[in-house]
């Protein structure tokens, strides 16, 4: 297995305050790394980073062999990382099926002078594009196909977040990034939340997670290989057991007294 | 809410046909009604008539799908039926000349509302400068023809290019700006060129441009009168024509820009901008395009303002111009093409037909604005969810 994604030494200042300090980890090539730490731990800074939302203040961001730090957002999209936002960001008054459709913006090419003179080119490509967003919305649990034609901003919640990683996966990225994927959903829901990525994982073997998660559940069924930052640095990695056993990450979660006690 | 399943289209396509053309002649009456209205009376009654239809159209939002079904379910006889009225409207106006010009200033007036809905209607961008890219467009292609004598036909690209330049140029530095900043931006720009405009000794400065030759096709001269079939049509039948074929370029280029990835770039960018930039959406270029788009357009309209009046000058393409076509968008109704011509017809006729309240004219256009928006808040005809293949 080659390595994917390689974050080195990266360190991210806003003023003052130290969001990410000297971070250091990589990802293989269709693996699952799940990121957990305390609310305001830099988790999702960490992705801002990773995605080029944020330039580094210093260390590097190496994906498929390219340096991407401080690349553009659209650009390292481009190059193949999709990302759910932790505050679902859906494209509200459009429908379900464009939001999957603008998805898939990197994959498709009409221009300006294709779609005004060649109009058939650009319906015949549009027409490709319906009938994959259709199929990645059949894909998951809940029934998003069924309600492809409403405005996204009406979706409930767990349709939300479910529509988020359709909308990523329409790019046919090599990295998903996901943050917080299971936030608003009910436990039956995350179950089916945890069997989609499962699934997913085994038709696209080659594919890459990242995903950022509070609820315990979901990252221990993804055990092999977790990542604890709190207050901006990793203070432990490894199986789901090794990190759950680390003092360290025992004190951020549940203090310091109350880990010895 | 429910999942809108397939739009409520009628039973057959001959029921959808008649509703196809009903609905089309009912809007030509009453746009013939009101452009022949006389009088205070007559025209607070058309519009309290009109105001009343959108308020069922609001309260029974059915009633707009099904007629929006029916057109779309036999689409030929809805263009036909389109065809028709607008080939056919100046016959009915007949010897009118003022009418005619009303219509031929709205259609210009619908091509430039289209150019700006691309920004401000598909991107949110809020671009007040398209007053000057239509100015751009006039002076160029009037310059060309006065200096160098160059024909209508050969001066429509030429100016279009250049303003098009002429979008790029505010585009870029505008695109370090969003919001109301971006609005400044535009303001100045707009500014900038029309006192330009007014200072330069080569456009003639605050005279403006004078004696611009009509522009002749096959043999036929613009300025003369139309004969078709033995009926004798005015002179600016010529220029009806000629507008409308433009607004036809513009609707074809809005509706095609529309379906395809571009439009909904546009789109995405206009709900979120960061979670745009996340699916590989250039937004910088998007936006800029949008200017460029617009700036076209734009164009074409100014030429073609400029050889049907044959004098322009920089009180043509002031601020408020801008302002009069961005009112346009919002009343009519953002990212709806239909809407933003009825929005820019709704505004060129009204004034004019306002002068029946002499002194209070434009109180009584401020008023009738502001009551539709309320009747309508999303605009005249608001914006629609794409449907793709049967749902079509």
């Amino acid at each position: 297995m080659s390595v994917l994604l390689k974050v080195d030494n990266v360190t991210m200042r806003f003023g003052g305050l130290v969001a990410l300090n000297d971070v250091t980890f990589a990802i293989e090539k269709g693996s699952v790394l799940a990121v957990i730490g305390p609310n305001g731990a830099g988790k999702s800074t960490l992705f801002n980073v990773v995605t080029g939302v944020y330039k580094p203040s210093s260390g590097r961001v190496i994906f498929d062999g390219v340096d991407i730090t401080g690349k553009p957002p659209y650009e390292v999209a481009q190059r193949g990382i999709g990302r759910t936002f932790q505050s679902s960001r859906l494209f509200s008054d459009l429908s379900v099926l464009d939001n999957v459709i603008i998805g898939m913006h990197t994959r498709t090419k009409t221009g300006v002078l294709d779609a005004l003179f060649r109009p058939g080119k650009s319906g015949r490509e549009m027409a490709a594009c319906v009938e994959k967003a259709e199929a990645l919305l059949q894909f998951g649990s809940g029934d998003l196909f069924e309600q492809r034609y409403r405005p996204a901003g009406t979706l409930a919640q767990a349709d939300r977040r479910r529509l988020e990683i359709a909308r990523a996966l329409a790019s046919q990225p090599k990295l998903i990034l996901l943050d917080e994927p299971s936030v608003g959903m009910d436990d039956a829901e995350t179950d089916a939340l945890v069997a989609d990525i499962k699934r997913l994982r085994s038709e696209h073997p080659e594919l890459s997670v990242i995903l950022i998660e509070h609820d315990m559940r979901v990252v221990e069924a993804f055990p092999e290989h977790v990542m604890c930052i709190d207050y901006g640095s990793r203070i432990a990695e490894g199986s789901f057991e090794t990190v759950r056993a680390d003092s360290r990450v025992q004190e951020a979660y549940l203090g310091k007294a109350a880990a010895h006690a | 809410m429910g999942g809108p399943a397939s739009p409520a289209a009628p039973g057959s396509a001959v029921a959808a046909a008649v509703v196809a053309i009903l609905s089309q002649l009912c809007g030509a009456a009453f746009l013939y009604a009101i452009l022949k209205a006389d009088g205070g009376w007559e025209v607070t009654g058309l519009l309290t008539l009109l105001g009343l239809g959108f308020f069922l159209l609001e309260r029974y939002p059915a009633m707009g799908d099904f007629v929006t079904a029916s057109l779309a379910r036999v689409p030929l006889v809805t263009m036909a039926t389109a065809a028709i009225v607008v080939l056919g409207f100046p016959f009915l106006v007949g010897s009118n000349t003022y009418i005619l010009h009303l219509l031929i200033v709205a259609q210009l007036y619908a091509v430039l509302a289209l150019a700006l809905n691309f920004q401000l209607g598909s991107a949110n961008i809020p671009n007040f400068a398209t007053g000057a890219s239509y100015g751009i467009g006039a002076y160029v292609s009037a310059l060309l023809a006065l200096n160098f004598g160059m024909s209508f036909w050969l001066t429509l690209p030429i100016a279009a290019l250049a303003a098009t330049l002429f979008g790029f140029i505010i585009g870029v530095p505008s695109m370090r700006t969003r919001d109301t900043y971006l609005a400044l931006v535009t303001i100045a720009f707009g500014v900038v060129v029309q006192q330009l405009l007014n200072n330069f000794e080569w456009t003639g400065g605050p005279n403006g441009l004078v004696g611009i030759p009509a522009p002749s096709l096959f043999g036929h001269s613009f300025a003369s009168p139309l004969e078709v079939f033995g009926w004798k049509l005015p002179s600016q039948a010529n220029f009806y024509y000629l507008s409308a074929a433009l607004v036809v370029v513009a609707i074809v280029t809005a509706q095609r820009l529309h379906r395809s990835r571009i439009g909904l770039a546009w789109n995405a960018l206009r709900a979120d901008e960061i979670a745009a930039k996340a699916q590989g959406i250039n937004v910088a270029w998007y936006k800029v395009l949008a200017f460029a788009v617009d700036a076209f357009l734009a164009a074409f309209a100014g030429t073609i303002y400029a050889f049907y009046i044959s004098y322009i000058s920089p009180d043509n393409f002031t601020f408020l111009v801008s302002v009069t076509i961005m009112t346009m968008v919002i009343v009519g109704g953002m990212d709806n093409i239909f809407g933003v011509i009825v929005g820019a017809f709704l505004l060129t006729i009204l004034p004019e037909k306002l002068r029946a309240f002499s002194d209070y004219r434009l109180l009584f256009f401020g008023v009738v604005v502001i009551g539709f928006l309320m009747i309508r808040p999303q605009g005249l005809f608001p914006q629609r969810l794409r449907q793709y293949g049967a749902h079509r």
